[in-house]
């Protein structure tokens, strides 16, 4: 009887995490850079509290996680390195150094390899996590921020701010193979599920590049709010950090139509949506905050409280 | 010959900085009490058009028309002659938040780039409290900056601007006390 009694209330906790908006094939944690505290908070989404704190010097900024989810890889801009921290243990396993001022990251879903673009080198380089070094670099324009991986692993994109363009580069041989103009000073790109199309966030022309990527063409732009930052994709819909606006814009993927424009903490900028796309996260850099949207009811549902300017410019949700 | 090369090179060189920063922002919140309603401290914090409360603004000279948030931009003339220019980014007299984002900057009057300012009025019992959020890039596009374009630079020259403009705007709503 006890035990029947526990085991049911086992189930009935099991059953409740699994109504929880972050459990089913969602994402159970997030590593939120805090740039200025120098650490890497991590935040438990069930609960929406920050559970840990990892250190991390030099201004930690861009993130990536590794296929599997056990690798959390930081750029750390004014330490020039690349970070590895191991998710489970919540500590640094490695670093590296990889050239001037490396801020956005992206992992190859299919090889593993560790892409980092350095704002202040203009080049991409590519880590190796197994061999723990750089295999590979390559010149784009000028202050390369966000990076994209296409979903087959084939395709890198980089938004390269200061040159108003995006480099195209083949994962494979590791070369440039083109370059597409957006908008004023693109900073962060994503692709879209389906791999299709890719957005890029223009900081100063406040507006989203669209670019069909087989035809490496700008295909539309969506004016958005004041100084638009990344960009995540939920339940048909694009969510776009407007960081001096203090706002998500939101616009169907369809139609490209605005949907609405969701008032958020304060300066948001990092932006992911679960796998699952019943939850996007968003983090605050100026309230010092990770708030969690409800991507269809468009409303703000959650808050945690995370260390000074936090920037979770990437993937950082696990 | 060389020094007209040089200058020449400069001048090429220069737009391409005023529009490059660091990757890392930094932020700077300054508060005051003000003995005076809050209604007073937003007619003067809130106008766009006239930033002449700040002491070391001379000359405020904005857009005409309706004020609209991301397009109403303005001038700003410092007293030492430098020009800022910036954009209204947000204007909500119901919660009396004003906020603006400098598009050109000065480095030798203040050595930041993308410096946005949110300032807030709320009441405090009869009393005002004014809060004045700073979120700002460093004045040089590089690691290991010279001592004069560095983070620490940066912060200590908004820390001391905005508490001169707050210290002003004090003085002046509480004046003849």
């Amino acid at each position: 009887m006890i035990r029947s009694c526990v085991n049911m209330a086992a189930a009935l906790v099991a059953a409740a995490l699994c109504i929880a908006p972050a459990c089913a094939g969602g994402a159970r944690e997030a590593f939120v850079t805090s740039q200025l505290a120098d650490s890497v908070g991590v935040v438990d989404l069930a609960t929406m509290k920050k559970v840990a704190d990892v250190a991390v010097a030099g201004r930690p900024a861009g993130i990536a996680m590794s296929p599997r989810g056990d690798f959390a890889y930081v750029t750390a801009p004014e330490g020039n390195e690349l970070i590895a921290i191991d998710t489970g243990a919540r500590k640094i396993d490695w670093r590296l150094n990889v050239g001037k001022g490396p801020l956005g990251i992206a992992v190859n879903p299919k090889s593993g390899a560790v892409y980092v673009a350095n704002w202040y080198g203009d080049e991409i380089v590519s880590v190796d996590p197994g061999k723990k070094a750089v295999v590979a670099r390559v010149k784009v324009g000028r202050a390369p921020s966000g990076l994209a991986v296409t979903p087959d692993g084939e395709t890198l994109l980089s938004a390269d701010r200061e040159s108003d363009a995006l480099s195209v580069i083949d994962a494979g041989s590791f070369q440039r193979v083109g370059e597409i103009k957006v908008g004023e000073h693109p900073f962060g790109v994503v692709i879209e599920p389906g791999g299709k199309r890719a957005f890029a966030a223009n900081v100063v022309s406040n507006d989203v590049s669209i670019i069909d990527l087989a035809a490496r063409k700008v295909v539309a732009t969506v004016k958005v709010g004041s100084r638009p930052y990344d960009i995540a994709f939920a339940a048909g819909r694009a969510f776009v950090t407007n960081q001096a606006s203090r706002s998500v814009s939101v616009f169907a993927l369809s139609d490209l139509e605005t949907i609405a424009t969701i008032s958020v903490g304060d300066y948001p900028e990092g932006i992911e949506a679960t796998p699952d796309e019943k939850s996007v996260y968003v983090s605050c850099w100026a309230d010092n905050v990770l708030q969690r949207i409800d991507p269809e009811k468009l409303t703000v549902e959650g808050s945690a409280e995370v260390a000074d300017g936090p920037r979770a410019f990437g993937d950082f949700l696990r | 010959m060389k020094r007209i090369v040089a200058a020449i090179a400069l001048i090429a060189v220069l737009p391409a900085l005023a529009i490059a920063h660091g990757p890392s922002r930094k932020k700077e919140v300054t508060t005051i009490e003000i003995n005076a309603p809050a209604d007073k401290v937003w007619e003067l914090v809130g106008n766009y058009r006239d930033m002449s409360w700040h002491p070391a603004i001379a000359k405020t000279e904005a857009d005409p028309g309706e004020l609209k948030k991301e397009v109403s931009k303005r001038k700003l003339t410092f007293k030492s002659g430098a020009v800022f220019t910036d954009t209204l980014t947000r204007y909500e007299p119901e919660t009396k938040t004003i906020a603006f984002l400098t598009n050109e900057e000065d480095l030798k009057t203040l050595p930041v780039e993308g410096y946005s300012s949110t300032i807030s009025v709320a009441d405090a019992g009869g009393k005002s409290k004014v809060e004045w959020k700073g979120a700002f890039y460093r004045g040089y596009m590089n690691n290991d900056p010279p001592p004069e374009l560095s983070d620490a630079a940066a912060i200590k020259a908004v820390a001391a601007f905005q508490k001169e403009g707050l210290e002003a705007l004090k003085a002046k709503l509480e004046g003849g006390k």
